[in-house]
């Protein structure tokens, strides 16, 4: 578990380094952050929606500020696809998909810890109804954390799924702008989730994408009561398993059928 | 029981071809990388493996860290089969291959070192100590705190070096070390290879396209071409096989009348000079100075034998590579 652990320290370190990159998401996001307030605060204007504009600001919120949770791959990992070099990190004794997942998992806990206290901060500090709303209770808070944390576990067993497609196909691009528009789509980052129709939000909310973000958020708002958090941990439990369970077996096949062909 | 056995190893690569006009599926070829290669090394050896390119260098030093699993064929490295006990065999391997680079871009070297520690679980004292015996020999230790992409090529190819003998690898494949290294670097990588070989009795397997390398640090070599394995044995009886010409270059006061040249030598004019390659099995030198004296005043004469690259490369087109 060690030599895991220090990759993911190791990697974690580095993306303390891309702190311009940070500032420049953390910009981008606000502005992003505002552009929707400003759709909903139109929206509801005309025609207000059953859930209170506040909640949706919050929800908007917290969507942007974990934004890198959500879409971030190791550019490191798809550059090593592309050459080949992937197949020389076998010369080392770690299972590859331990060491990447640690990789993965480092570089959007930390890169969206940069991005976040600075955004929550800031959108702790507008004015009414463009603000951040704060979370229902202190229990609600702590655990909409857990809930957080299991979805990211579950999002980075769900990218190591991505790369070991990617290991197949070689290129990426293709099946992962499939994947972006899916995940933007039923993560709740364009519409929150909670706008969506109530027999889609009974399906919506089960799908993988809506574990990362969507479950912890309502977690805070208090939309989800404290006593079905557990429910809540159940379903990101069951995607984890499955996840990593297909990422392992696809890792492995991809390991005993790999070619590097020149040099 | 030798340290790497190898037998009967073969693997091929299924290449795929543009589709040509007209057809509906893409043609197909395979190319046979190993056929049938088998070979022995014992422990402490420094063994040269050479071959043009696309011989199957790189695909079996591949097989043997591990890397690729063959298509059939048997090896073992310490009881180990590679492919099949991937994990604990990379323990005791260290790899460096010339053309790719294997410690963290982006970190100080010594940031990936501790994690290489973690890896490999070295214990903290005899990792120090081996960084400290190898960031000597190496000469890193003021580059320790810099990352890999602010470094000279030379540089690189140090810290890589040094990364993959942090854990005491037993067994070193080198793929093409001194690529693109300038003298002075070239000369201390092999003394420092030397070196490693002679005090820690790491058997080192190298692949190169540079003689010099293999002249001066192995005494046996290997020579794959088209997937076999052509020859396995000492350089210089490798070479005296192909080490038949000598070559004179000679310049006159005077055009000379160089008629009475047996058939058997070639001549060439290049400018004023006058280069004559021949045999000295055929015509001994000596007959072949009088010769040249006889033939009008000589300004200038130099003798050579051929170089090492010369030879094979003749070796090669003699092999049919």
């Amino acid at each position: 578990m060690r030599k895991y652990f220090s990759t993911f320290l190791m990697r974690w370190k580095m993306e303390t380094q891309y702190r311009g990159a940070a500032l420049g998401g953390i910009i981008c996001q606000m502005v992003f952050g505002l552009i929707l307030i400003s759709v909903y605060r139109a929206l509801y204007m005309g025609n207000p929606q059953s859930m209170p504009l506040s909640a949706i600001v919050t929800y908007v919120w917290l969507q942007q500020a974990f934004f890198r949770m959500l879409l971030s791959s190791d550019n490191d990992l798809m550059d090593k696809i592309r050459t080949g070099g992937i197949a020389y990190e076998m010369c080392r004794p770690v299972s590859l998909y331990g060491y990447y997942y640690a990789r993965i998992m480092a570089m959007k806990l930390m890169g969206s810890l940069l991005r976040a206290v600075p955004m929550l901060v800031l959108a702790s500090l507008l004015p009414e109804g463009w603000g951040i709303g704060a979370p229902a209770s202190v229990p609600a808070l702590l655990l909409a954390l857990m809930g957080l944390a299991l979805g990211l576990f579950c999002m980075c067993a769900l990218e190591n799924i991505t790369m070991g497609i990617t290991m197949r196909t070689i290129d990426f691009k293709g099946f992962q702008a499939l994947l972006n528009l899916l995940m933007t789509t039923f993560s709740g980052n364009i519409l929150p989730l909670t706008l969506f129709p109530d027999a889609w939000q009974r399906v919506v909310r089960l799908l993988p994408y809506a574990q990362l973000l969507d479950a912890p958020i309502r977690l805070y708002t208090g939309e989800t009561p404290l006593h079905q958090a557990g429910q809540v941990f159940l379903i990101q439990g069951i995607w984890l398993c499955i996840f990593v369970g297909i990422g392992l077996y696809l890792w492995k096949r991809n390991t005993r059928k790999m070619i590097v062909q020149g040099g | 029981m030798h340290f790497i056995e190898v037998e009967h190893l073969n693997k091929s690569f299924t290449v795929r071809k543009k589709r040509e006009k007209g057809r509906f599926l893409r043609e197909k070829s395979i190319i046979h990388a190993l056929q049938d290669v088998s070979f022995h090394v014992d422990e402490g050896e420094l063994i040269g493996y050479i071959g043009p390119n696309g011989a199957g260098k790189s695909t079996s030093v591949k097989i043997l860290s591990g890397i690729l699993t063959p298509d059939s064929g048997r090896a073992s490295v310490g009881g180990l089969t590679p492919w099949t006990d991937r994990k604990t065999h990379v323990q005791h391997i260290g790899v460096v291959f010339g053309q790719r680079m294997q410690l963290w871009w982006d970190v100080p070297i010594i940031d990936s070192y501790r994690l290489l520690k973690d890896i490999y679980k070295v214990q903290k004292g005899a990792f120090e100590n081996r960084l400290e015996e190898l960031t000597d020999a190496l000469d890193l230790k003021n580059l320790l705190a810099t990352p890999l992409r602010l470094m000279s090529l030379g540089q690189r190819m140090r810290a890589e070096l040094c990364g993959s003998l942090l854990h005491s690898p037993r067994l070193l494949f080198l793929d093409e070390p001194t690529i693109g290294l300038d003298a002075v670097s070239k000369l201390k990588l092999r003394e420092f290879l030397l070196k490693e070989n002679r005090e820690k009795g790491t058997t080192v397997l190298l692949t190169t396209h540079d003689m010099e390398d293999i002249a001066a640090l192995c005494q046996r070599v290997m020579v794959l071409g088209h997937g076999k394995k052509l020859y396995d044995g000492q350089l210089p009886e490798l070479l005296s096989r192909y080490d038949t010409q000598r070559t004179i270059h000679v310049r006159y006061d005077a055009p000379p009348d160089l008629s009475s040249l047996p058939e058997s030598c070639t001549l060439q004019k290049d400018g004023d000079n006058f280069i004559i390659t021949y045999e000295p099995a055929r015509i001994p030198t000596s007959d072949m100075l009088s010769l040249l004296q006889k033939a009008g005043a000589m300004q200038e004469m130099t003798a050579q034998s051929q170089n090492v690259d010369l030879l094979i490369a003749r070796m090669y087109r003699e092999m049919d590579l």
